[in-house]
């Protein structure tokens, strides 16, 4: 018995070996950014607008929009709620002058060892053209993984990052590494110029143990939250995008060709079934009744109480030739003055696979879009 | 390396000097055993980005084999035989900023996860032990010696979940892991495990009658679970496992 006893002292001394002291933390992250002040309110659209919350991790710049870079003060302290035990500089809280252009600060992590950059901005709400021909895209790289992301061009020409895919999801579980090989690109046989290709892909064996064996091609007005893109990725899809008028109509161009094995979140086949693209639009008052900003996202995007209008092209047809879609605003109509002050946002949506949020689609789904314009009066004659 | 084998060359002077005297009357015996084992597999020390240990659950590890103890001079003896063992366990740690990778065929996700880890790993093996005996007085024996053992069959798998991964470094994107299946990572590094382990054992036989007796015995494990060019577990983890079992002597 006591040999016993010699070894099971030594069991406890070789598996409860003592947990160390709690090392540093290694983060340093803006997780939130705000304007505090009643004076500073009259720069906002809304005073929603003076929080920024819920700040992605990939971000690197932060953009206040503001109603005048002229009448912004001189002088306005931004606070940030950062990782614990971080510390930043500029401080926050401490009086910067953003009329210049964006202000960059540093999180420095509690351990010294980690820093990020952030550039913080305040920018006019300027508003795009709204005919979308997809010229301007740029491509980024994460761990020599490229991808293509678009971007708009203001009426004041202004660079307006108002379009998102989820691109850095497939770059994240390395689809491929070309541009073309994600979900989401620019290809230079669009309907005029360039245009984007769509196409519905297998996530590979990543992608199946978290139950989303595809990703189908998107592109969305609003944001892409990388944070939640594995866990729960209808929140990483945010939609919509604050508009200063009230939409009616939307057309463009597409080409369409389903993939061949319908399948489902569990990879079953379905011989009967056909993938369909989808092409839709959203219009929604973006802050609640006690004053806190909304947005839609995968789960509420069409059902959501705060859309006021949407558009769905009925069929989408599978076609080789450029072929013209048009789709009309159907519901309530918005309230004129709510939006002058920017209180709606739009949400267009293009998918190559309707049911790609439940990860039902075939893939090599393959949707073609080009030269989409959104129109605020109805046509005269057509 | 160097360990195992001073360790080895320790053991053959050890039981070359046993054989140096010659063999006694009392020739060959045959010892059938079988035991329940305890232990788990672990690093020598628990890196400080494990921040606790949550639950610690040793698998029902058992063994059976067959011993031959070839009785040499002076109470010095040898004995060596065959085991078919398990080893196992289950364990729940709470982490910050352990290094890990989430790999699934050729894709793969590296990072420092903060959360918790439920961590699984059997072994089933064919365990050959080469000891030395001493014999104690009538009724114990004491041995000490090197062992070899090749994997049947290997699992080292879990489930990273309620946090979050920071992809490369902690400045990296934040992926969020949930606490339900599809929003948990897995990871699965069976196929990486070495298929021949080595280590020590040291142990005791103790005859409660002529033919009946008790034994216990710890194997502590020199080579770690995984091969030196797999790096994604960041420290090298160690089989250290007790046995107490009974066995019968012919």
């Amino acid at each position: 018995m006591r040999n016993y006893l010699t070894f099971a002292l030594l069991f406890s001394l070789a598996l409860s070996s003592c947990i160390k002291d709690e090392l540093l933390n290694t983060e340093c992250d803006i997780v939130s950014a705000w304007v505090e002040g009643e004076q500073y309110a009259s720069n906002f659209y809304h005073p929603s607008q003076m929080h920024l919350d819920n700040i992605s991790s990939a971000e690197k710049e932060i953009v206040f929009s503001v109603r005048s870079l002229i009448s912004l003060p001189k002088k306005l302290p931004v606070n940030f709620t950062i990782t614990e035990g971080a510390t930043i500089q500029p401080a926050s809280g401490s009086e910067q002058d953003f009329t210049q252009g964006p202000v960059t600060y540093v999180v420095t992590s509690e351990d010294g060892e980690w820093k990020r950059e952030y550039k913080v901005t305040f920018k006019e709400a300027t508003m795009p053209t709204y005919k979308f021909s997809f010229e301007t895209y740029e491509t980024l790289e994460w761990e020599s993984n490229f991808y293509h992301n678009f971007y708009e061009i203001s009426q004041s020409g202004q660079r307006l990052n108002m379009w998102a895919s989820g691109n850095p999801g497939a770059v994240l579980i390395k689809l491929g590494t070309k541009p073309e090989d994600q979900p989401t690109y620019s290809t230079p046989d669009g309907y005029a110029g360039r245009g984007v290709c769509l196409n519905t892909q297998g996530t590979g064996e990543i992608g199946q143990t978290f139950g989303k064996p595809i990703a189908a091609g998107n592109l969305f007005m609003g944001r892409f939250i990388f944070d939640n893109v594995l866990s729960q990725p209808l929140k990483a899809t945010e939609f919509g995008y604050a508009m200063d008028r009230e939409p009616v109509r939307v057309t463009g161009y597409y080409k369409y060709k389903p993939g061949p094995v319908f399948t489902d979140k569990n990879m079953n086949t379905f011989p009967n079934r056909t993938d369909e693209a989808s092409i839709y639009a959203v219009f929604y008052r973006n802050v609640d009744s006690e004053g806190n900003k909304v947005f839609l996202y995968g789960d509420d995007v069409l059902t959501s109480p705060y859309i006021v209008k949407k558009a769905e092209v009925a069929a989408l047809p599978p076609t080789d030739e450029w072929t013209r879609f048009e789709m009309f605003f159907e519901g309530q109509n918005a309230d004129d003055e709510l939006v002058k002050n920017l209180g709606y946002n739009l949400a267009l949506v293009f998918s190559s696979s309707k049911e790609g949020a439940s990860f039902e689609g075939a893939i090599g789904s393959t949707l073609y879009i080009d030269e989409v314009e959104v129109s605020f009066e109805l046509p005269d004659n057509d | 390396m160097k360990k195992i084998i001073i360790c080895l060359a320790g053991s053959l002077l050890l039981a070359s000097n046993a054989f140096a005297f010659e063999p006694s009357d009392k020739k060959i015996d045959v010892i059938v055993r079988a035991g329940y084992s305890i232990g788990g597999t672990a690093p020598l020390g628990i890196p400080a980005t494990i921040r606790s240990i949550d639950a610690f659950r040793p698998t029902a590890s058992l063994m059976v084999g067959a011993d031959v103890k070839l009785a040499l001079k002076d109470n010095w003896g040898l004995m060596t035989g065959l085991h078919f063992e398990n080893k196992g366990m289950d364990a729940k740690v709470t982490t910050k900023g352990y290094r890990m990778e989430v790999v699934k065929g050729d894709s793969r996700i590296e990072g420092l996860f903060t959360g918790h880890v439920k961590q699984e790993v059997t072994e089933w093996m064919l365990t050959l032990p080469v000891l030395a005996t001493y014999q104690l007085g009538e009724k114990v024996t004491i041995k000490a010696g090197p062992y070899v053992s090749v994997l049947l069959y290997k699992d080292f798998s879990g489930i990273a979940s309620d946090g979050y991964l920071r992809q490369s470094n902690p400045t990296g994107p934040r992926i969020n892991m949930g606490d339900k299946e599809g929003e948990w990572a897995t990871y699965d590094f069976s196929d990486d495990m070495r298929s021949v382990q080595m280590g020590i054992a040291v142990g005791a036989d103790w005859n409660v009658t002529r033919h009946f007796g008790l034994a216990a015995d710890l194997s502590w494990g020199l080579t770690g679970i995984f091969g030196s060019d797999f790096k994604t577990v960041e420290q090298t983890l160690y089989p250290i496992y007790g046995t107490i079992s009974a066995y019968w002597k012919f």
